[in-house]
């Protein structure tokens, strides 16, 4: 009988990769450090700070979670070793004017990040005003970016020509997923990463590179309410999530695990 | 009449009222002409539970004060601004108000002059209030009135309870009281009737009762069985309904139709148990159990009316549970076995309440002072550290501030008292939208709002099936569902439970089988003994006060136990915890007083429920229920409604674009959820009762028995349901892969003859023997759909050195799936496993979950390494 351990040596066969883009995910922010080209990058979207003074006015009555909220950040960049921190916008939370809370708390938010690392925004719809706060060359701009191979923006608008036809990484949209076993829903609103290819042809954008595909990043912000991944799609929230392809959307945790393809959770949970 | 404090306890219709305020006018009267009582300002205050008690209470009150040249005044919500303004200039001597307006009065300048005259205090039905925080409320109230008048004649009326001490306590605190009891038993005749379990049957016995009765009052425990009952009596055209959900006019109209005689019989549920007058009553008849002893009592002792005749009252059961229950709480009402009223002691949001109504009251209040008054009250004790939690937290929602031990009112704290005067929670209603219809279909409770739905959540309403897609605009936006996976909340709000000594006692029964002290008729003994006699021929064991059975079926397993609402609920969240926590699975958990139906999965049995109860540790329940009932939807709700009194959520607040789940974590280790807790263990459940089954479990009293499932079983279950999700989620993301990977498609090809291929799903692929069909061999090789083009490389002749490792690699696969079977196509079926991975994975030995986690860990890997860069 043959024996499962016979070694045989075997040359690797997909060699379709030049460079390998490494990413690793860190489940305590939800975030994600992309390495390429011997450059980490830690990718980290919608942070909300001051999003308590809107809460107040909707009749909830906390105190600013920020400490908490930007000691996470921290010990982010300290394990994540990166020597960028990209923040996907939605970084400050009132618009269209800037908080009494914002503007007392954004300077020292973001001393206590430069202190630790270089930093870059992609502003977002909650971040009118941030100049005030930012440096020139921190702000990039808002239809996206391209660092090495791979494309950053927030997400909420339609995608510069340059970074379509690779991958976008892409804040804004909050997804979370809901699990369900036999009985009932066990796993609700956990942050999920949503790696997605896009159907460029109802992109409904001229030059739309073919191939485009994103990886929607999950909210930082712990307070935020979450976008079912089933219903990414249907919800129309922005250009990109309309265009997703929702049999080959892989979905994973905040540490990685991959669960299914959002066709496939979808199913699982009507069948 | 002697000015000393009084509680009188005596049933409905014997003329309370005037007994108590004949003397309060007598003394009124006195004072008015001795020049003691001149001054402006209300000299007695008359307190009801309702508004509508209150305009009832006018009416009668009127009369007697008109021909005494004393002037009466109501003041509650419903009153009209001018009517105010003119009571704020000209007080009554008598003020007819609720608890809820009494805060109000703090709160005016003028209307609070007015109290410093107070020199009597009548409170009405105060059974209903003592058990609750409204009654709390108003007891911190009373000691405020003493700041402002001095002491005055404390006077109550209530209707029968067990322990009229404890009310007397209530109203008086530590002075001396005096109690009056008149006890209804005597006045009462009950009998217990069973019609058959058909609807149709009951609603002729209640249409033949109307007949054979002059006037009729039925009872009916729900909204729906009121609508239901009113139905089926329409075409009588001698009926009316009312309840809670219908509009003022269409009950008034009802009341007055059935005072002047127009209509014989109003079908009515709690409504109209206090004691508003709709004339005279002949039958009360209670359809279902009655659930309470007192609740009997009430109802029943609306019929009559008159201190010399006797309150006649039915009870018809509509099943086994509920006609042995009948016949116990009949039984029990004419001994006169009467519930205890449960004071709600140190409730931390009463005391938030009212600690930010005296700072709001003084403007700035020392808190020696705070702690004094609260003090003086009987539902606080031994409150110094709670007191202290309770400031803090009021300082960090920033309803009051302190300097130097006094407390000073802030800006919000006015905002925040107007629509904090009740401690009732007021629901909000949230619309459900149609989003293809643009139709409002229906609403739904603001807590079930808040604890069940999100994006992608599945509900029942008018009985069909919703997925929600977004909340906005304060709407729930949803499209119809088709059928989903799992159990489907559904909220049946807040019933009335059956206690603990009524549930065992009809264990008794059912284990005894002698009806000799119960007032059963020959069909309803008929009944109890043919149900049991089915129970015997089956040789199913009957659960009893001595037995509890626990039955499988398809969808888990119903536990059979006598032990009431509360009780029940405590133990069957316990089991389900533990469960959930054992096994890492969702466990679904209904509740009723007589069973607990646990909905599990597949492989978790009676034995393992039954290892489980025997577990139990009876010291470790409170704990136990603490740390997992964070998790439920009954907490958050509870933690919501809790916070709203804190002033931590307004009472409108919009959170609908945050998460409420972890915008309740944040109140963690406050008072906040202290206070959420004790009322859950207090009001929700009976940890007390669950701890006393545990230990008769543990002595062997009361005895477990696992058994197929019986009628008893499968009786309906009609009470709460909830789920307990499981404490670690790595259990539930191992099933959550092992389904995807068991739906994964996979091609099976063979290495053998290289003809045979097999597109097919992992599930499918047979457990032991994989074969190929065509030649018999077993070297198959299990491949990813986007593989299958190696299959074209594999049947090619001539081979280049990449199509030759191809080939190598497809080689080892089937290798590998020969040796290993089916573990080795589901390794295979993984992302970015290939041989190399699936020997490294099969080759630790792992099985069941541990094996699906070695296929995380590797596509976490690859996942790292491969994915998403091409």
């Amino acid at each position: 009988m043959l024996s499962s351990c016979r070694r045989i040596y075997t040359p690797p066969v997909t060699v379709f990769y030049i460079n390998i883009m490494k990413p690793e995910f860190i489940p305590k922010g939800p975030a994600i450090v992309i390495e390429e080209d011997d450059r980490r990058i830690l990718v980290v979207a919608d942070t909300h700070f001051g999003a308590e003074s809107e809460l107040k006015r909707r009749g909830v009555h906390i105190m600013s979670n920020t400490p908490e909220r930007l000691l996470r950040l921290l010990e982010c960049i300290e394990v994540s070793g990166a020597d960028l921190l990209l923040l996907l916008g939605d970084v400050k939370h009132s618009v269209p004017v800037t908080s009494w809370q914002e503007m007392k708390e954004m300077p020292d938010i973001l001393t206590a990040i430069r202190s630790k690392i270089d930093l870059k925004v992609l502003p977002g719809n909650h971040d009118a005003g941030i100049e005030r706060f930012l440096r020139d060359d921190e702000i990039l701009p808002r239809n996206g970016v391209m660092i090495n191979k791979t494309g950053y923006m927030h997400g909420h608008t339609f995608p510069s020509t340059d970074i379509t036809g690779g991958l976008i990484i892409a804040g804004h949209h909050h997804p979370v997923v809901n699990l369900y076993d036999d009985v009932g829903c066990f796993m609700r609103g956990a942050p999920a990463f949503v790696l997605a290819e896009i159907d460029d042809g109802s992109m409904n954008m001229k030059d739309c590179r073919p191939g485009t595909r994103v990886l929607f990043v999950p909210a930082f912000f712990e307070l935020a309410g979450g976008m079912d991944v089933c219903e990414l799609k249907k919800s129309g929230l922005s250009p990109l999530s309309r265009c997703i392809i929702e049999d080959t959307a892989d979905v994973f945790l905040a540490d990685g695990t991959y669960i299914n393809t959002i066709g496939g959770i979808s199913a699982d949970k009507s069948d | 009449m002697q000015g000393n404090h009084t509680l009188c306890i005596a049933p409905t219709g014997t003329g309370k009222t005037e007994s108590a305020m004949l003397p309060v006018f007598h003394k009124l009267l006195r004072e008015k002409r001795d020049g003691t009582g001149s001054g402006k300002g209300f000299r007695a205050l008359y307190i009801t539970p309702l508004r509508s008690l209150n305009r009832d209470i006018l009416s009668r009150l009127e009369w007697w004060c008109g021909k005494l040249g004393l002037t009466v005044g109501v003041r509650h919500g419903d009153t009209k601004q001018a009517e105010r303004t003119r009571q704020s200039k000209n007080p009554p001597d008598l003020l007819i108000t609720t608890p809820e307006t009494i805060q109000a009065l703090f709160m005016g300048k003028n209307l609070r002059e007015h109290l410093k005259n107070v020199r009597y205090v009548v409170i009405d039905e105060i059974h209903e209030l003592a058990g609750s925080k409204r009654g709390a409320q108003l007891s911190v109230a009373l000691e405020r009135i003493v700041e402002q008048s001095g002491e005055f004649q404390r006077i109550a009326l209530s209707a029968t309870v067990g322990n009229p001490d404890d009310v007397a306590r209530f109203l008086c605190s530590r002075r001396p009281y005096h109690l009056v009891n008149i006890p209804a038993a005597p006045r009462l005749s009950i009998d217990v009737k069973y019609a058959g379990g058909e609807f149709s049957k009951q609603a002729k016995f209640v249409s033949k009762l109307i007949d054979k009765n002059e006037s009729v009052l039925v009872f009916v425990n729900t909204r729906t069985t009121a609508e239901a009952l009113g139905q089926q009596l329409y075409d009588r055209g001698d009926v009316e309904v009312h309840h809670g959900s219908l509009s003022r006019e269409v009950r008034i109209e009802a009341e007055e139709k059935f005072k002047d005689r127009r209509i014989k019989a109003l079908i009515c549920t709690s409504s109209m148990e206090l004691g508003l007058d709709i004339g005279h009553i002949g039958h009360v008849l209670q359809f279902g159990s009655p659930r309470e002893v007192s609740r009997l009592l009430q109802r029943v002792g609306r019929a009559g009316h008159r201190l010399d005749t006797v309150s006649r009252g039915t009870i018809l059961a509509t099943g086994f549970d509920d006609l042995v229950e009948s016949l116990v709480i009949a039984k029990k009402a004419t001994s006169n076995e009467c519930e205890d009223v449960v004071m709600p002691v140190n409730a931390a949001d009463v005391l938030a309440n009212q600690v930010s109504a005296m700072a709001l009251e003084y403007g700035e209040i020392p808190q020696e002072r705070i702690a004094e008054i609260v003090g003086r009250s009987a539902v606080f004790s031994d409150y110094d550290a709670l007191l202290e939690k309770v400031f803090s937290q009021l300082e960090y929602h920033r309803l009051i501030r302190r300097e130097s031990g006094t407390v000073i009112r802030t800006g919000r704290c006015r905002k925040y008292m107007y629509s904090n005067l009740s401690m009732i929670h007021d629901e909000k209603k949230v619309k459900i939208l149609d989003i293809l219809t643009r139709r409002i279909v229906g609403t739904l409770d603001e807590s079930f709002v808040i604890s069940w739905i999100h994006t992608g959540a599945v509900f029942v309403t008018k009985g069909q099936l919703w997925q929600v897609i977004t909340v906005e605009d304060g709407m729930v936006k949803v499209e119809p569902a088709v059928r989903v996976k799992g159990e489907l909340p559904s909220w049946e709000g807040e019933q009335i439970p059956v206690p603990y000594a009524v549930a065992i006692e009809s264990g008794k029964i059912r284990r005894k089988r002698k009806l000799g002290k119960y007032p059963a008729d020959r069909l309803s003994e008929d009944f109890i003994s043919g149900f049991l006699k089915g129970m015997d021929d089956s040789r199913s064991p009957v659960a009893s006060d001595m037995l509890m059975t626990i039955e499988h079926y398809d969808e888990g397993v119903v536990i059979n136990l006598c032990g009431g609402h509360k009780a029940n609920e405590a133990l069957g969240r316990l089991v389900s915890i533990l469960l959930s926590a054992r096994f890492g699975t969702t466990v679904g958990v209904e509740i009723g007083a007589y069973r607990i139906l646990l909905r599990l999965p597949r492989e978790i049995g009676a034995v393992d429920v039954l290892e489980t109860l025997n577990s139990i540790d009876p010291e470790h329940i409170q704990g136990l229920l603490g740390i997992a009932l964070k998790r439920t939807a009954i907490f958050k709700w509870k933690m919501v409604q809790t916070a709203k009194k804190f002033g931590a959520i307004d009472a409108d607040a919009d959170y609908e674009k945050f998460s409420m789940h972890r915008l309740i974590d944040l109140f963690d280790g406050t008072v906040i959820q202290e206070e959420a807790f004790r009322e859950l263990f207090i009001n929700y459940m009976d940890v007390a009762s669950a701890g006393e089954i545990v230990r008769r479990i543990v002595s062997g009293e009361l005895d477990m028995q696992i058994a197929p499932l019986s009628s008893l079983g499968r009786e309906g279950l009609t009470s709460s349901r909830d789920m307990i999700p499981p404490p670690a989620t790595d259990k539930a993301v191992v099933n959550a892969v092992k389904r995807r990977i068991e739906d994964d498609n996979i091609i099976l090809f063979c290495m053998n003859c290289r003809k045979w291929k097999s597109k097919t799903v992992v599930s499918r692929v047979p457990d032991d023997d994989i074969v190929c069909p065509v030649c018999g061999a077993r070297l198959i090789a299990a491949l990813k759909p986007y593989e299958e083009h190696m299959i074209d490389t594999a049947r090619k002749k001539e081979k280049g050195a990449d199509e030759r490792a191809i080939e190598v690699r497809m080689l080892r696969n089937a290798n590998i799936v020969l040796s290993s079977g089916k573990k080795a196509v589901r390794a295979f079926a993984a992302r970015g496993v290939g041989p190399d991975t699936a020997s490294r994975i099969i080759g630790t030995f792992k099985d069941g979950d541990e094996f699906y986690l070695e296929i995380l860990k590797a596509e976490r890997n690859y996942i790292r390494t491969h994915r998403f860069w091409n």
